[in-house]
């Protein structure tokens, strides 16, 4: 994994706006309707080149493909980079309950559940907030019925993995980049879907970790850097109501990095980065929990880099967590300078600002300059695009005052 | 002026969220039913803001007409209202022709052809962009000699607020009114120049700022204006050229609070409130002087969001004279997500070290009614009381 060894490098967190014709054409397959496939697969191949060339344009140092393979049919949509899996697996049935339909569940001490989207606990303290549609609080249709487990998990994307690799992989090789990364979801994310099949949530996750890992392997084996996508460690806490003990929540997280890392023994830590957020509904957010309670689970994910939102305003403040906290020597991180979070485009020198606390921290070399998470979806696409300029703006000031 | 002598006191930049209630009242025909509902939801604010620990409430700008949960025009708007002279019958701003400025020659254009709407266009058009900017009436044309009319309105104004004020045991109250440079961005068919307009403003604004300042409230002057200007000129000027336009407007606000007590004036500045991108903001380090030299004891100004938080550096080359404060946005309507108490103390406290903790008021952006949704407007109140508690907790240990 490329390392800042001479400038602060510039990255992001994986999703771009797509193109108008690519969602159309998204649509249109996913709704069945009768498309030429050839065609389609021309489309997307085209469009992951033009997504290249554009991050190599405007000075993005590791790009991705803008998770262009995973399909977007709406241009508001958060769920793309989750959803995606869904087509990719096997021992699943489509007649289950969406998350946002999915009743209520209480935990209790000693026995945590997951409860449905709609008793998130933000969501129900700004209840008339999250139903108003004039609030701002988009989050895109929802789709009628949901993925439930029914049958063993096994992964069956080969064909999606392999067109995504050798789209992304030939765009690079155009645009004469060295490195990019390609987004998979962590087990983690993935077994917050009904299961009818394996006895324990333990067993699921793990049959998930098994599934994804070809997926992993796949993209690691392209000679690609490997970005694991696990919002659910952190957004998992506001989806647990009443609120539990911290204590408790890290029990009930580690399960999930431990199924992580089973997914990832003996496979190259060196190009493997995780993503953490919150969630990135443009919602109040008052029940994230902190930085502080989860940076330790975060840093036993067996990966060469970590990824994190500290760009919006409920996380900002979190850089000084690198105060106390020891990084291993050879690790990376790429905090979130940019955000989602807000339509106003941050100014290059709040960027740099950013990235100078966490360099004088945990040292230049070690920071790569990042979103709080996917853009595209989330903003207008002119929006981003302007956000990225920034970043690469900011971090181009960063570098001037520090390799001074 | 009360000042932060012994914690950060905390007050915001003037309009809630009102109450569905009272956003139909505006909205129908009836003048005794408004009134009532005014009455009792200017105490109910009030109240409210004394619950959850604002030092220095205002009236929430509930006697500025808003019949739409959404809008972000009514604290300049309702002057339309309040002044004679006016044909109320003109294109909406938004339809104005362009027009187009030159060396020597700056101009305002019209709001469909600012800056960052134009390099923006795409995304200001969508209405799923989330840049929403609620209704555009057609704006007045000036057609005869402009003078003040709202004396009825501000009384009731001042009169809903005082009685709010003294129910709740509070003894600072501020209310807002828009400077003379932001009421005039109308048609004018009247005045042979720009000039005469911006001081028949200042003649006429002047009396609503008496009535204010006569009741014994804090005053405070709404002026985006001195910032936004910069968006809606086209193309960009010089800085030396904007900061000469500015400058009348500076000298016909000054010349609308002679004699006034300063100690009771604050003044807002803002880059215009509108969830767009922004980037075409004029820095603060370009303006801040202007803005000093207008005759108040306090300014306020957004500190609060991405494209100006940097902008707390300005205040270490700038000495702000002895007896003035600040009132820096430290929560801010341009996102949803609701600041953390930690950030908002972080942000007091860097201003706070630069002029003196005495001298920081922790205060919003601009003003978060019609801006963002009510209950996201509170928790952004709660969060700023919070976090300026930290913050005294640091500053006064």
């Amino acid at each position: 994994m490329r390392a800042s060894t001479d400038h602060i490098l510039t990255s992001h967190v994986g999703s771009l706006p797509r193109p108008d014709d690519l969602i159309e054409a998204n649509r249109a397959r996913q709704a069945g309707e009768r498309i030429d496939e050839p065609q389609f697969q021309e489309k997307l191949r085209m469009a992951v080149s033009d997504v290249v060339r554009r991050q190599k344009d405007i000075g993005i140092d590791v790009p991705g493909d803008g998770e262009y393979g995973k399909a977007m049919g709406q241009r508001i949509d958060y769920g793309a980079w989750m959803s995606y899996c869904y087509h990719r697996l096997d021992g699943l049935d489509f007649t289950g309950p969406d998350m946002h339909a999915m009743p209520p569940r209480r935990s209790r001490p000693g026995e945590i559940v997951l409860t449905g989207f709609a008793d998130r606990r933000d969501r129900v303290r700004f209840a008339e907030a999250y139903a108003d549609p004039e609030s701002g609080i988009t989050i895109g249709r929802r789709p009628p019925t949901g993925p439930v487990c029914v049958g063993p998990l096994t992964y069956t994307g080969q064909a999606a993995i392999a067109a995504d690799t050798a789209n992304f992989k030939a765009a690079l090789a155009a645009a004469a980049i060295e490195e990019g990364f390609m987004t998979a979801i962590a087990p983690g994310a993935t077994t917050r879907m009904g299961n009818t099949f394996y006895k324990t949530q333990e067993e699921f996750l793990f049959a998930s970790a098994e599934a994804m890992r070809e997926e992993y392997k796949a993209i690691l084996d392209a000679g690609l850097v490997l970005q694991l996508d696990d919002p659910a460690l952190a957004t998992d806490w506001d989806m647990i109501n009443p609120e539990p003990t911290v204590e408790e929540y890290k029990k009930f997280a580690t399960v999930q990095v431990e199924a992580l890392n089973h997914a990832l023994r003996g496979l190259p830590q060196d190009r493997i980065r995780f993503h953490l957020c919150w969630g990135s509904w443009h919602g109040p957010h008052t029940t994230d929990i902190p930085m502080r309670d989860i940076v330790d689970l975060m840093l036993a994910v067996n990966a060469g880099a970590y990824s994190f939102e500290a760009g919006n305003v409920r996380h900002e403040h979190e850089w000084k967590v690198w105060q106390d906290v020891r990084l291993p020597g050879d690790k990376l991180i790429l905090p979130g300078v940019v955000s989602h979070a807000t339509n106003v485009v941050e100014h290059p020198n709040l960027v740099a600002d950013r990235i100078l606390r966490f360099a004088n921290l945990v040292g230049r070399e070690r920071v790569i300059a990042s979103t709080d998470c996917g853009l595209g979806g989330r903003i207008h696409p002119q929006i981003a695009w302007a956000k990225l300029e920034a970043l690469v703006e900011g971090a181009r000031l960063a570098t001037r005052q520090l390799w001074a | 002026m009360r000042t932060s002598s012994d914690h950060i006191l905390t007050s915001h930049a003037g309009s809630l969220p009102r109450p569905d209630d009272l956003i139909a009242a505006w909205g129908a025909n009836d003048e005794r039913a408004l009134a009532e509902k005014l009455t009792a939801s200017v105490a109910d604010v009030v109240r409210r803001q004394k619950e959850i620990g604002i030092d220095v409430p205002g009236d929430g700008e509930f006697g500025k007409p808003m019949a739409q949960r959404i809008n972000y025009g009514s604290w300049w708007r309702y002057s339309w209202n309040r002044l004679g002279g006016l044909d109320p019958h003109g294109p909406s701003l938004y339809e104005m022709e362009p027009r187009r400025s030159s060396p020597g020659y700056v101009v305002l254009t019209s709001f469909g052809d600012r800056r960052d709407r134009t390099q923006f266009a795409a995304a200001y058009n969508d209405p799923e962009s989330g840049i929403t900017t609620g209704p555009r009436p057609p704006a007045p044309i000036c057609v005869a000699p402009i003078t003040y009319a709202g004396h009825d309105a501000i009384k009731a104004d001042i009169g809903n607020f005082k009685a709010a004020l003294q129910a709740a045991g509070v003894e600072e109250g501020f209310m807002t009114a828009v400077a003379p440079g932001s009421a005039s961005r109308i048609g004018n068919s009247y005045y042979k120049t720009e000039e005469e307009l911006l001081y028949a403003c200042a003649d006429a604004m002047r009396e609503e700022y008496k009535a204010i300042l006569d009741a014994g409230l804090v005053l405070q002057l709404d002026d985006p204006c001195i910032a936004e200007n910069w968006d809606q000129i086209n193309p960009v000027p010089t800085v030396e050229e904007y900061q000469k336009f500015t400058m009348a407007r500076v000298e016909a606000l000054n010349h609308a609070i002679r004699d006034l007590p300063q100690d009771r004036i604050r003044f807002h500045l803002c880059w215009g409130s509108w969830h767009g991108p922004h980037v075409t903001d004029i820095p603060m380090r370009d303006i801040v002087e202007v803005m000093l030299r207008i005759n108040v004891r306090a300014y306020s100004f957004e500190a609060g969001n991405v494209r100006h938080e940097h902008e707390w550096k300005v205040w270490q080359e700038l000495k702000l004279a002895d007896d003035k404060l600040i009132l820096p946005g430290v929560v801010s309507h341009a996102t949803n997500v609701v600041e953390h108490p930690e950030l908002v103390a972080e942000r007091i406290v860097r201003f706070a070290n630069l002029v003196g903790r005495e001298r920081v008021i922790g205060s919003t952006d601009c003003g978060l009614g019609g801006r963002i949704h009510r209950q996201i407007a509170w928790a952004k109140l709660e969060a700023l009381v919070e976090g300026a508690s930290l913050a005294t907790r640091r500053l006064w240990r």
